[in-house]
């Protein structure tokens, strides 16, 4: 019983990360057609900005000394700050271009980015301790779970309903539904598209930097490798929940770390470390079944 | 000063031109048709006013202001709106969040609440379902739907591309009505493309005859009639020279 | 009289006759005049041409972006290494191979040609499930590829080494070596290109939900080019570990996807000489950014560039082409020879037999 109430808490926190990727990646494309190659990017950015730039392997802290209050903030500006700046820089340039050679640009401007921090910091995982604190485990319903996944579950809670609440209620977030779903007949009435397109990416931005926050302080490590790995699951998340659903991008996200948590604890032990090619095989076989996604009606044509 | 003003303009989609030469004038509280065959570039007209299609030559003017090299969004706060072809509803939002996505450039928020209850006075079955996904909405429905949502900007100039596409005849003869009823409630100047002729000369009103991206004839509605302009416009000859040979 | 039409297609056939002398150009000089290391850099260039142009033959013709082509350049690479390492070295590194794998000690070529078997037979299993989807996701489909492969080789300790290099491979790749293969990727690239099959992917190119409606079977020939592609990459992944002797999982994962990739779209993914043009010249850039990278004296001061700007420059130039020349330095044109000289030959030969 105690194993099954562990294996949920680690199921929802993992989902919940991977969730909150999801949609980062998933508001981009819903908007401007972008499969963002870059995110994973931000997020390793804004993990490497807690701490003072060298190439030592002992990570000294910098933004991450600030206390949390302070911090929290200050990271997810920042994480919005380089989405829209690199919505400015590059993107903005492509909007005429097609699909393809946008997601082109951004894979090349996240191998910038990957490698400037690579420049900066070294290519060693460097220790960081941030509220090593919230590790210490807490017991609940016999099983006992670190504070932190608590406060993963409920931050993914937060910041989801957050997110419809701001979609579903906010002139901002009308213009950017509509925008996803008729780009050219939103601006006919109006809506203007920097403003729409900023604010998509300052909020995607927002939500990686939320991402590396929560990956920093569960796994104690500055690499600038974490940031692909999750990219990649949030891709697949949003493909899974159909490309451009915001609903389907969470729901995917959270299967996705549900289905990776049942894997690691019922595979075997030998392969265990195989875990993602089997995901990610799982994953292609869904998409055969499925090619417009899991979450979307059968009915509808994939939008690409 | 005429209220929109349309010269010598040119639009191209790659190297294919859709429009050329165009030049048109309309007058503020006009009924304007535009007729003519599939291709002769009637679409591709008002998308070049409303700046959803780039022009290669010539200028548009609204009020004596430029619109041309506008962004879709600065033309629609100039005071054009727009009912496309196909009525593009936003199908995932709900009937009301439809008619409120082009409210955003108004400032005067408790006549936006006035013109939703206008509008929902006007066409009851769009108030009945105003929470329901604009996508279950019928053909005629989603129609009134973009016309009202056209008028939420709060437009001087209201474009409508082919208000009768789709739609059974008496679903049409009531789409006009109300169009009619709002240019008079609101003084709206209505620019329509509109396939059938006949269906023009009934409401009233100017019209104008497009083929090969050209104007090839122009006149009251009622009189274009006249089979001698049509078979013009259709068939390949000019309308002086109709004229000539008769 | 030759018809218009044939004089056309003579022309497409000259693409890669040009290609391969510009290639061959190229490889007499250095083998005249360079040293060493030019003759390294030239066997590097060319390998890149191989896996670039095998890209292509995909990429190009479907207009699916595949970020999966370094796994099969992984297959092709580790399924050499298997037949064509010592026994005795097989025992020690890769203890769990199958015993006849395991004795096995095949000559290079045999080898090579096996791995991009192995490799199209792999991208047969994949293409098969991911060709299914529609773009994009199609795109992101092979990125987990990528990542399955990558898995899988980093892992599986007793076949692969893991993460621990393979060494001792046999490093007989030169650029004349490489210079048969990459002449040899040319030609089956142009062959392809040209059949009715390469014809009907690009059709499919521009508009898949028109030319779905007009009849192609959009799927089979993406499939068909995607095995011919893997083919030539898992070659190309065996003649990189030939080249540099050693293998590790982490060779073929993001790092060679993006210069794969940023190669392709510098020179233009609408055309062959697009791929060709594109890997000579960021070849080139590569070399000048890893000698500036290195260090240049001018008057007693040294000047080197920062590590890892070879990188950002390249990603940079890769953005700004993307914006300034979306289609590429050839913006999708082929070299050829005009159809007006070949009629033209045509008639002198034709006078001359009178």
């Amino acid at each position: 019983m105690s194993n099954l109430a562990q294996l949920f808490f680690d199921a929802a926190s993992l989902g919940g990360l991977y969730a909150m990727a999801a949609l980062g990646i998933a508001l981009i494309f819903g908007v401007m057609k972008l499969v963002n190659f870059a995110h994973g990017e931000y997020i390793a950015f804004c993990v490497f900005a807690l701490i003072v730039p060298s190439t030592d392997a002992v990570a000294v802290m910098f933004l991450g000394k600030a206390p949390a209050l302070i911090l929290i903030p200050v990271i997810l500006g920042l994480g919005a700050a380089i989405a829209v700046a690199s919505e400015y820089v590059v993107f903005r340039h492509l909007r005429k271009a097609d699909p393809v050679a946008m997601m082109i640009a951004s894979f090349a401007l996240g191998f910038v980015i990957r490698n400037a921090l690579l420049a900066t910091y070294g290519g060693r995982p460097k220790a960081v301790s941030l509220w090593p604190g919230l590790n210490t485990p807490v017991d609940i319903a016999g099983a006992s779970v670190p504070l932190l996944q608590l406060i993963v579950i409920l931050s993914t809670l937060l910041v989801v309903t957050g997110l419809a609440l701001l979609l579903k209620k906010s002139r901002i977030g009308l213009e950017m539904r509509a925008a996803a779903e008729n780009f050219t007949m939103a601006r006919l009435l109006g809506v203007r598209a920097n403003r729409v397109i900023t604010g998509a990416f300052a909020l995607s931005g927002a939500l990686a930097a939320a991402v590396a926050l929560i990956m920093v302080t569960q796994t104690g490590v500055a690499d600038v490798r974490m940031g692909g790995q999750i990219m990649l699951v949030a891709f697949i998340a949003t493909v899974l929940g159909g490309l451009g659903s915001l609903p389907g991008a969470v729901a995917a996200g959270f299967l996705v770390g549900i289905v990776s948590v049942v894997l690691q604890a019922w595979l075997p032990l030998e392969a265990r470390p195989f875990r993602d090619a089997f995901l990610y095989t799982l994953v292609i076989v869904c998409l055969l079944v499925r090619p417009q996604g899991l979450f979307v009606p059968a009915s509808a044509k994939p939008r690409v | 000063m005429s209220k929109l003003g349309v010269f010598d303009i040119a639009v191209r989609y790659g190297k294919v031109p859709a429009v050329n030469d165009l030049t048109l004038h309309v007058d503020e509280g006009e009924r304007v048709f535009v007729s003519g065959p599939n291709g002769a570039g009637k679409s591709s007209l008002l998308k070049a006013i409303s700046g959803a299609a780039a022009t290669s030559h010539g200028r548009i003017e609204l009020d004596g202001d430029l619109l041309t090299g506008r962004p879709p969004e600065a033309i629609a706060r100039l005071g054009i709106s727009m009912v496309p072809e196909g009525r593009d509803i936003f199908g995932s939002l709900t009937v009301e969040e439809n008619l409120r996505v082009g409210t955003g450039l108004r400032r005067d928020a408790e006549a936006v609440e006035e013109d939703i209850a206008e509008i929902y006075a006007n066409f009851p079955i769009l108030g009945e379902r105003r929470a329901a996904a604009a996508g279950a909405l019928s053909g005629g429905q989603q129609q009134m739907l973009a016309i009202g949502r056209a008028l939420m900007t709060n437009p001087k100039l209201i474009m409508v591309d082919e208000p009768s596409l789709g739609l059974a005849p008496k679903i049409v003869d009531q789409v006009y009505d109300t169009l009619c009823t709002l240019q008079e409630d609101r003084g709206l100047t209505l620019l329509i493309v509109e396939q059938s002729s006949l269906r023009a000369a009934r409401v009233g009103g100017r019209m104008v005859l497009m083929r090969g991206g050209r104007i090839v004839g122009e006149g009251n509605a009622a009189d274009m009639v006249d089979r001698d302009a049509l078979a013009a416009a259709y068939f390949g000859q000019s309308p002086e020279k109709t004229e000539t040979a008769t | 009289m030759r018809s218009q039409h044939a004089t056309n297609r003579l022309a497409s056939y000259s693409t890669p006759l040009i290609l391969a002398v510009l290639l061959v150009g190229l490889v007499v000089l250095v083998a005249v005049f360079g040293d060493r290391s030019l003759a390294r850099t030239a066997a590097e260039t060319l390998v890149r041409v191989t896996l670039v142009v095998s890209l292509w033959i995909f990429v190009g013709n479907s207009g699916v972006i595949s970020f999966g082509h370094a796994g099969y350049m992984a297959i092709g690479a580790y399924c050499s290494a298997w037949l064509t390492l010592k026994p005795q070295s097989k025992a020690l590194f890769l203890p769990d191979l199958p015993e006849w794998l395991m004795q096995a000690q095949w000559h290079v070529l045999p080898a090579a040609i096996a791995g991009g078997l192995l490799a199209a037979f792999i991208a047969l299993l994949s293409g098969a499930a991911i060709l299914r989807l529609s773009g994009i996701a199609a795109s992101i489909a092979t990125f987990a590829f990528l990542a399955i492969v990558n898995t899988v080789y980093s892992n599986w300790e007793g076949v692969t080494g893991a993460t621990s290099s393979v060494v001792g491979l046999p490093r007989y790749v030169d650029h004349w070596v490489a210079l048969g293969w990459a002449v040899a990727a040319i030609v089956a690239a142009n062959v392809y290109a040209n059949s009715a099959s390469g014809l009907a992917l690009r059709a499919t190119r521009e508009d898949e939900v028109a030319a779905r409606a007009s009849g192609i079977n959009m799927y089979r020939h993406r499939l068909l080019s995607l095995v011919i592609s893997g083919f030539f990459t898992g070659v190309s992944g065996a003649l990189l570990g030939h080249s540099i002797g050693v293998l590790n999982p982490d060779s073929f994962y993001l790092g060679i996807t993006f210069i794969s990739l940023a190669m392709l779209v510098i020179g233009g993914i609408g055309s062959l000489s697009g791929a060709v043009v594109g890997v000579l010249l960021l070849s080139v850039l590569i070399e000048l950014l890893v000698r500036a990278e290195q260090g240049i004296s001018i008057n007693e001061t040294q000047l080197a560039l920062p590590s890892g700007s070879q990188e950002i420059l390249i990603g940079i130039a890769m953005i700004v082409v993307l914006i300034v020349r979306p289609n590429g330095l050839t913006a999708g044109k082929e070299f050829k020879l005009k159809p007006q000289w070949l009629r033209q030959s045509r008639l002198v030969g034709a006078k001359s037999t009178n």
